[in-house]
Parts: C-alpha cells; sequence; structure tokens
C-alpha cells in the first residue's frame, strides 16, 4: 500500500469508526453494547501484550480492572475529584500494584507466573467482597456521572450515548499505545525473549527487566477500562473482579489471532454482541464463552484469521513477511 | 479459644488440602501439566456426590465411585481436546484451554444443579464424636484415613511401579519416552483421568464440612496451588506436609484473627515463600 496513503486511510477508518452506533439504529442498546465493547477492549489490550508478546498467561488483569474502577470510584466519591484526576490516581495506583506485583513475580515463569497471578485475582476478589473501605459486599455507590470541564468547555455524559465519544476515544488511544509498542525497542524485546529467551540474552536483553516493563505497560491499560467502567455503571462492586472478565479477556485475546492489532476488539465485539442480543441465558452463555475459548486454541492455533488463511493464499502473489504487524 | 480442638481442626483440614491437591501434585510433578479446572472438578465432584445422595437415594458408597467415574471422564475429555497442545508442550494455551473448561464445568453445573447452595449429608457427617469438650465428626476420621491411604499408595506406586516409572519417564522427556516405545499419549490422558478421579474422591470426603455451591471452583483451587507451591511443586511428600501445616495454619488464623481473610493469608504465606526461597520453586521432574 502507498504510504503516504497509509495514514490519511487510517483516519478516514477511525472516524467512521465512531459513527457505527449510528449507522447500526442509533438505540439506547446499541449506545450501551458499543460502550461496553470499547471497554472491554480496551481492558483486554492491556493483556493481550502479556500473552501475545511476552507470551505469559497473567490472570491478575481482573485486578487491574478492578483497581481502575475501585480507584475511580472512591476518588470520586470521596473527595470529589473529576474524571482527569480519578484516571490519574488510576493509573498511579494500579503502577504501584503492578510493580509490586511485578517484583514479586519476576523470577517466575509459565505455570508458577499464572498461578500466582491467579492467587492474587481470588485474593482481590476476597478483599473487596469483605473489606468496608471497598464497601464490602454492598460495593461502592453514587459515582457521579462523567464530567468533565476544562475552562469555559464543558463535557457531561449521562447515559452511554453520551458516553461513547470518551468511550471511543479511549479505545483509540489504547490501539495507538498497543500498536506503538508492537514497534518499539520494549515491544520487539519482549517478542524476542517470549520466542527465544537464550538469544534475547545473548543479544543483550535483560529479560526479567523486559517482563517487568511489559507488566508495567499493560496494567495501566487495562485499569483505564476498569476507570471508565466505573462511570458508566455509577456504582462499583466486587463482581468487577468476577472470572467472567477474566475468560472474556483471555478469549477475545485469542479468537481473532494473536498480535494482530484490531483482533482483541473485533473478538469482544463478537462475544458482546452475541451476549447482548443473541443470549441464551447467563450459564448457557457461559458454557459458549468457555467452549469458544477452548475450541479456538485447541483447534485454531491461528484464531479465526487462520481459517481464512487459505483463502488469502489464493489471492496472495508474494508471501507477506511474517514480522508484520497485520491490521 | 480452645487450642486443642483449633489443633484438631487444622489436623483435618490439613488433610483435606493434601486430599484436594493430590491430582495436582500429580499431574505437575509427574506430568509436568497444570489444570485450571482443578477448583470446578472439584465442585463437580461434590455436586455428583449430592445428586447421587440426596436426589437419586443411594448410599454414600455408591455415589463416592459414582463421582469419581464422573472425575474420569471430565478428566479423559479435557486431556483429549487438549493432547496436540500436550505433545507441543504449549504451557500458555493449556493453562487458557483449562480455565476455559473450568468456565464451561461452572456453566454446565450451574445449568443442571441449580445456583443455590446445598448441603452435602453423608451418613459420617452425621455423626458427631465429643471427647470432653473437644468436638469432630467420622467424616473427619475418614478424610484423614483416606488422605493418609492415598499418599502411601500414591509414593509406592510413583517409586516402585511400571506404572510410575513410565509417567515419571514421560514427565522426564517426553520425546525421548516416545523413542524408548512409550505411548506417551496413553501416559497423559491416564494421568488427566487420575486427577479426575482423585480430585472427585477428595471432594466427596472433604465437601460435607461446608455448603457447597457451583461457583466455589474459583476460589477452592487456591489452597491446592499454596499447598503445591509451598511442598515444592510436585513433590508428594511434600504436599502432604505442606498441607497438613497450612491447614493448621488456617484453623488457627481463623480462630485467632479473622476466618473471612484466611485465603488472603494462605496467599500471604505464599508470597513470603516465594520472596523468600525462590529457588524452591524449582520443578524436580518425576516428582518424588
Amino acid at each position: 500500500m502507498n504510504s503516504a496513503f497509509r495514514p490519511v486511510l487510517i483516519a478516514v477508518l477511525a472516524l467512521a469508526g465512531f459513527f457505527v452506533p449510528t449507522l447500526l439504529g442509533g438505540s439506547g442498546a446499541v449506545y450501551s453494547a458499543c460502550v461496553l465493547i470499547a471497554i472491554f477492549a480496551v481492558m483486554s489490550y492491556g493483556l493481550d501484550t502479556v500473552v501475545s508478546d511476552l507470551g505469559e498467561v497473567s490472570l491478575a488483569h481482573t485486578v487491574f480492572f478492578a483497581v481502575g474502577a475501585y480507584t475511580t470510584a472512591l476518588l470520586s466519591t470521596g473527595p470529589g475529584f473529576g474524571p482527569i484526576a480519578t484516571l490519574l490516581g488510576a493509573l498511579v495506583v494500579v503502577s504501584l500494584i503492578a510493580a509490586a506485583l511485578g517484583y514479586i513475580t519476576l523470577g517466575l515463569r509459565e505455570f508458577a507466573f499464572s498461578l500466582v497471578t491467579y492467587a492474587v485475582a481470588v485474593v482481590g476478589a476476597n478483599l473487596a467482597q469483605n473489606w468496608s473501605f471497598l464497601g464490602g459486599s454492598d460495593g461502592l455507590r453514587g459515582i457521579p456521572a462523567f464530567n468533565l470541564s476544562l475552562g469555559p468547555l464543558a463535557f457531561s455524559a449521562k447515559n452511554d450515548q453520551e458516553l461513547w465519544p470518551i468511550a471511543y476515544i479511549l479505545l483509540l488511544i489504547a490501539i495507538y499505545v498497543v500498536y506503538c509498542f508492537r514497534r518499539s525497542r520494549l515491544g520487539q524485546a519482549a517478542m524476542m525473549s517470549h520466542l527465544n529467551p537464550r538469544l534475547a540474552t545473548m543479544s543483550g536483553i535483560d529479560l526479567q527487566r523486559t517482563r517487568l516493563q511489559v507488566f508495567l505497560f499493560s496494567a495501566p491499560v487495562t485499569a483505564s477500562a476498569g476507570w471508565l467502567y466505573a462511570y458508566q455503571r455509577a456504582y462499583v462492586s466486587a463482581d468487577v473482579l468476577e472470572t467472567y472478565f477474566l475468560i472474556l479477556m483471555l478469549t477475545a485475546v485469542v479468537l481473532v489471532g494473536r498480535r494482530v492489532l484490531l483482533g482483541p476488539l473485533i473478538g469482544v465485539a463478537l462475544i458482546q454482541v452475541q451476549e447482548k442480543f443473541l443470549s441464551f441465558g447467563g450459564y448457557t452463555d457461559k458454557i459458549i464463552l468457555g467452549s469458544v475459548l477452548v475450541i479456538t486454541l485447541a483447534f485454531l492455533p491461528k484464531g479465526l484469521l487462520g481459517l481464512f488463511q487459505p483463502l488469502t493464499g489464493l489471492f496472495a502473489r508474494r508471501p507477506s513477511p511474517v514480522s508484520e504487524t497485520r491490521l | 479459644m480452645n487450642l486443642t480442638q483449633q489443633l484438631i481442626n487444622g489436623l483435618v483440614l490439613g488433610h483435606a488440602y493434601a486430599l484436594v491437591a493430590i491430582g495436582w501434585t500429580v499431574l505437575l510433578g509427574v506430568a509436568r501439566l497444570v489444570n485450571f479446572a482443578h477448583g470446578q472438578m472439584y465442585m463437580l465432584g461434590a455436586f455428583v456426590s449430592w445428586y447421587t445422595i440426596s436426589r437419586l437415594g443411594l448410599p454414600y458408597v455408591v455415589a463416592i465411585p459414582i463421582a469419581m467415574l464422573a472425575g474420569v471422564i471430565v478428566g479423559y475429555i479435557m486431556q483429549r481436546v487438549l493432547l496436540q497442545l500436550t505433545l507441543k508442550q504449549d504451557l500458555v494455551s493449556i493453562m487458557i484451554v483449562t480455565l476455559g473448561f473450568g468456565y464451561v464445568i461452572h456453566g454446565c453445573a450451574a445449568l443442571f444443579f441449580g445456583s443455590t447452595g446445598q448441603i452435602l449429608e453423608t451418613p459420617l457427617s452425621l455423626q458427631d464424636i465429643y471427647i470432653g469438650d473437644l468436638w469432630f465428626t467420622y467424616q473427619d476420621i475418614a478424610i484423614i484415613i483416606t488422605a493418609i491411604l492415598f499418599f502411601i499408595a500414591l509414593k509406592y506406586v510413583i517409586d516402585r511401579t511400571r506404572i510410575g516409572r513410565l509417567t515419571r519417564m514421560v514427565a522426564e522427556d517426553p520425546q525421548l519416552a516416545q523413542l524408548a516405545g512409550i505411548n506417551v499419549k496413553r501416559v497423559y490422558l491416564a494421568v488427566f483421568a487420575f486427577e479426575g478421579a482423585a480430585v472427585a474422591l477428595a471432594a466427596a470426603l472433604v465437601a460435607p464440612r461446608t455448603p457447597i455451591l457451583t461457583s466455589m471452583g474459583f476460589e477452592e483451587v487456591i489452597m491446592t496451588f499454596v499447598v503445591v507451591v509451598l511442598g515444592g511443586i510436585g513433590s508428594v511428600l511434600g504436599s502432604y506436609v505442606a498441607g497438613l501445616a497450612l491447614g493448621l495454619f488456617t484453623a488457627l488464623f481463623g480462630a485467632l484473627v479473622s476466618p473471612a481473610y484466611t485465603t488472603a493469608a494462605a496467599f500471604a504465606v505464599l508470597i513470603a515463600v516465594l520472596v523468600l526461597r525462590p529457588g524452591g520453586l524449582a520443578a524436580n521432574p518425576g516428582g518424588r
């Protein structure tokens, strides 16, 4: 593709994406679904960098999501901070927690790493249910509507339709950040230490440092989704730590294909559309989501895109470079 | 607080933890595999036992093998689906798939058994024993005896028998074991079926101690993690000792500090071990 033409095309696509809810009828349910898709996609992008690039399975990302939501709830209901201050607060708190967890798990790999991060998720849920500071089993209620005023400019979002621009901007930022990450030195170091740790070490990459940095990069991305989720729901309770979010994130990351930039977004969108518009009831939806995750990994190692690969081969004139990040 | 009573509770709890962790110990130590659906398989074992006793009206001794059979079937199906990933040793995918399986098992169980809490009553759990002001049930005695016998049998099988030797060979080097004529696939299937049976047996024995819920799997498995890590991943004897230690710790912590935070406290122990003894995590293939 012509390199000068590419940024224009991306800009047009990004702009067109904003009008997707309008094109789909613009009803309340559509806006609500779109806002949730954007939020959950941002949540998944955080995990995506750890699973797809670093090659580790972090099960603590629901905690990062919850930290974002709880910090927002505490700061907006207590001291009455606005969205920018709560976002900054959420990012600071989650970075501290991710740094502590990253430090503890520095020497752990594969199952030991996953095991400890899983334990963090269970303990996080345990704390949220019992600790009165976090509202206990009732959770924290009364989060004010998203209200941003910068000088003469004021923006207020009282429903999902009004919240959509914020959710969409957050989504675009998350996608751009992950795109930059994959092209950055850190992203490449992560990929190298994933594919061949010995070679990475030989080429001067500090494995533990890379792992810690990727972890620290991914946690705020997921937490920023928690930040917006708190405003979207107007209350936060321990159910933000449910396994559902973990399975949703993991499925979104692997469903379309790993290291596909729009993969998590498309994955989340497919799952949410099924759950919102083609639901078979909570438990059956659970079975569907879990089965999709199992089937994708066990039988479609390249994700849904792998299914279409034989077709793309028909049209390709020459093999595309493997390392390129597909859009 | 009655200290002796808490020690008895801790002892029972410890054997319960060790018993529940047996399947994981073998899976991890012998086959170098993990199963994040362990908690949900425990839940399934408990509910199958409950269903067999309270709905089908069959005796407890029949319910145990039925629960174990269900465990074997689930374990077998899981490993059938996982087989290609196992042979590739794709641990990242294996972990995620088992999580997905756990989610599916939870959904199926909630559909079939409902989402309300149940109590698994057995003839043994209803018979109390009082010695002075100390109290326990015959179920508690059954847990301790079964755990001890199971551990002795397991240690014997792994160390002394042909099956144990084959599984240890597969754990050491699957490719080489295959070259040596071992049917690696069958060993993996057997190990997973064993894990299913072991956790179902543990559930049938341990679950009567507390109310059962189809959503309990998520949290249930954490004690197993702590036992396996504390015991030096994959070590059979280590798991038993770690189970006991953790049981005593949680019983005393629950009585002295707060019963709501026992999971968090157990996790704090896990973190302490990780920070103080990071080398202790090095898995010993073919776990002894």
